[in-house]
């Protein structure tokens, strides 16, 4: 009990600290980006003193709103979405005394500074616990004046030292795992406060794109529902009918030939089995009831337990997403995980889902012969549709030889 | 009887096509989707074309359009059209050229053989067959009609089989009641909807149904 119960929490610690140095690594990259504009504004108010910079305030102002979007796309691709204030002024003079371009103006001075010198710290961190977490191994092996701690601080000399060291790097790694996830959450914070809308932003822009979406969600809904129909009265209902022909003609056999009518009534029946089959497979593209019984995690697992080639799935989501979307996850990985069994001669299997509060991405991945195309019939079409009715995305990567990726994103909540 | 059969479903095609031989019918050829339908018309030439509303590639109207196009190439084909649900717009599309030689069912009538293959039969002869449920969703339009106010319950009977397609005979066979009976009901209603009395049945029919849809497109 006690060692799951430790294990689960090294899983949890060893995502987390993932987590938090992705994204310092990412931040890393913006706050040098943003440390660039800020020189560049610098020089442009340098000239400004000198008359010649009014000129550049427009291109200025652009690079701030390029960098500042840059931002908003990864905040919002790492958490909660950070919502744009919409486009800016035009003229150089409204850029000046536009609110939002003052808040990202801020914005950008706190993450080229603080925020460059967050994300060195919390890439150094683990650096330095490797480092001198291995220094027993490869000390000797360096010139004597070089043999020092991540830090430098010292030089080693003898095995006290090195133990010394090494219990150095164990700390650095405690703080790496410990720090990493505030670090980040400082990186992060001056832009999910700054690059926010602000207080009595017009939102119309907002109020439109919304507009925008729910129309598009209507239209996906519609699609969804005219395959539902399309399935039953094309699928379902001929069975159907099939079944109530094949009776008809055997109650006219009857008396005629009673043999003959044996056959027909055996072939009613195995067209209404096909026709229960079929709205039992309708009913489940609907919605899985496993989903509503297991979530997405658990039902995903049911797939890849029940899918021949060995199959490892990962799934990091937090919450729940829309019954729409977890439908479609679990149907595009339900299709992926036939089409790797029946055609790509693959020996193991790989989905990893992610989520965040806009986005669900699924990555399934096998290390089959490739080749996969989509003009040749293939479950991938249907897979297609169904993204495509929720506005989502497909890529796929299949070359001859293989491997074969296919990247799936769907849009989620809002 | 020479018939040709297009629908989509593979089993439900090869049903109809084994229903209507084990009839003793000729079913000369069947097709999946509206191009080998029209090929199949174009070299056989037969007399009645089953045809199913929705086919490849949109499975919208398909069928229909197809049908039209075959009767355009061979006027004196009869179409008997299939479709899963009713729908007006199709029936009153299929009808534009007239009523003669032409059916509306519900695929599931099929089931009910002996109703089905007079149907057919009617059709094939030159007659109408329209779904009952058409009929239906024409009487059921509920903007009150002092003219149809005017018919007494038996009147409307005769009335809605009328709109099947059905002949004197088959409609006193129906009701339960003698040619004559059926003659005099008719004459009654003609007169109280104010229409021209006609004995062809198609001619009947097609004025029928366009009093019952005219009733709705003057709403």
């Amino acid at each position: 009990m006690e060692a799951t119960q430790i294990r689960r929490l090294a899983g949890e610690a060893r995502g987390s600290t993932g987590r938090a140095l992705r994204d310092l690594v990412g931040g890393l990259g913006t706050a040098a980006l943003a440390l660039g504009v800020l020189l560049w504004l610098a020089l442009v108010a340098a000239a400004g003193l000198i008359g010649i910079g009014l000129a550049l305030v427009p291109s200025a102002a652009r690079a701030l709103h390029a960098v500042a979007d840059l931002e908003r796309a990864r905040l919002s691709r790492r958490g909660a979405e950070v919502l744009s204030p919409g486009p800016p002024p035009g003229r150089w003079r409204a850029v000046l005394t536009d609110p939002a371009t003052r808040r990202e103006l801020r914005w950008l001075i706190r993450h080229a500074t603080a925020g460059l010198l967050l994300g060195v710290l919390g890439i150094q961190l683990p650096v330095w616990a490797v480092r001198d977490g291995t220094f027993a191994l490869w000390w000797r092996l360096i010139p004597e004046g070089g043999r020092t701690p991540g830090l430098g601080l010292w030089t080693v000399h003898d095995w006290p030292g090195v133990v010394t060291v090494s219990l150095l790097g164990v700390c650095w790694a405690v703080l790496t795992v410990g720090l990493s996830p505030a670090l980040a959450r400082w990186q992060a914070a001056p832009g999910r406060r700054l690059l926010a809308p602000g207080p009595g932003t017009d939102l119309s822009l907002r109020i439109a794109e919304l507009t925008a979406t729910r129309a598009a969600a209507l239209d996906a809904h519609a699609t969804e529902l005219r395959r539902i129909e399309r399935s039953l009265h094309d699928g379902t209902q001929n069975r159907l009918v099939a079944t109530t022909v094949l009776l008809g003609a055997a109650r006219r056999m009857l008396t005629r030939d009673p043999a003959e009518a044996e056959v027909l009534l055996e072939r009613a029946q195995s067209a209404a089995e096909q026709a229960l089959a079929e709205l039992r497979a309708v009913a489940r593209g609907i919605l899985p009831p496993v989903l509503a019984d297991r979530g997405l995690a658990g039902a995903l697992s049911g797939l890849a337990a029940a899918c021949a080639v060995p199959c490892r799935i990962e799934v990091d989501v937090p919450g729940r997403c829309a019954a729409a979307v977890e439908a479609t996850a679990y149907f595009v990985v339900a299709e992926a995980l036939t089409n790797i069994a029946k055609h790509s001669g693959a020996t193991r299997a790989e989905v990893a889902v992610r989520g965040s509060d806009t986005m669900l991405r699924l990555r399934i991945t096998d290390d089959g012969r490739g080749g996969a195309d989509e003009a040749r019939g293939s479950g991938l079409v249907g897979i297609r549709r169904r993204i495509g009715a929720l506005d989502g995305g497909l890529t796929v990567t299949s070359p001859p030889g293989g491997p074969t990726t296919l990247e799936v994103e769907l849009p989620c909540g809002s | 009887m020479r018939i040709v059969i297009a629908e989509d479903d593979a089993l439900l095609r090869e049903g109809l096509a084994l229903l209507l031989r084990a009839e003793g019918l000729d079913v000369v050829a069947t097709a999946g989707d509206p191009d080998a339908f029209l090929a199949a018309v174009d070299r056989y030439g037969p007399d009645v074309a089953i045809v199913d509303v929705r086919m490849p590639p949109t499975h919208a109207d398909e069928g229909i359009v197809a049908a039209v196009e075959a009767r355009r190439r061979r006027p004196e084909l009869a179409v008997l059209v299939l479709s899963a649900y009713v729908e007006q717009m199709f029936a009153t599309e299929l009808l534009a050229g007239g009523a003669r030689g032409l059916g509306y069912l519900l695929k599931e009538r099929v089931g009910r053989v002996e109703e089905f293959l007079a149907a057919l039969h009617r059709v094939a002869a030159g007659g109408t067959a329209i779904d009952p449920d058409v009929v239906a969703q024409l009487f059921a339009r509920t903007r009150p009609d002092s003219r149809l106010e005017r018919l007494s319950p038996r009147e409307r009977d005769v009335l809605a089989l009328m709109a099947e397609g059905l002949g004197n005979v088959a409609i006193a066979e129906r009701l339960f009641v003698s040619e004559g009976a059926v003659h005099k009901h008719i004459r009654s209603i003609f007169h109280k909807l104010d229409m021209a009395p006609d004995d062809r049945s198609d001619r009947r029919v097609a004025a029928v149904l366009r009093y019952l849809d005219g009733r709705e497109r003057a709403r």
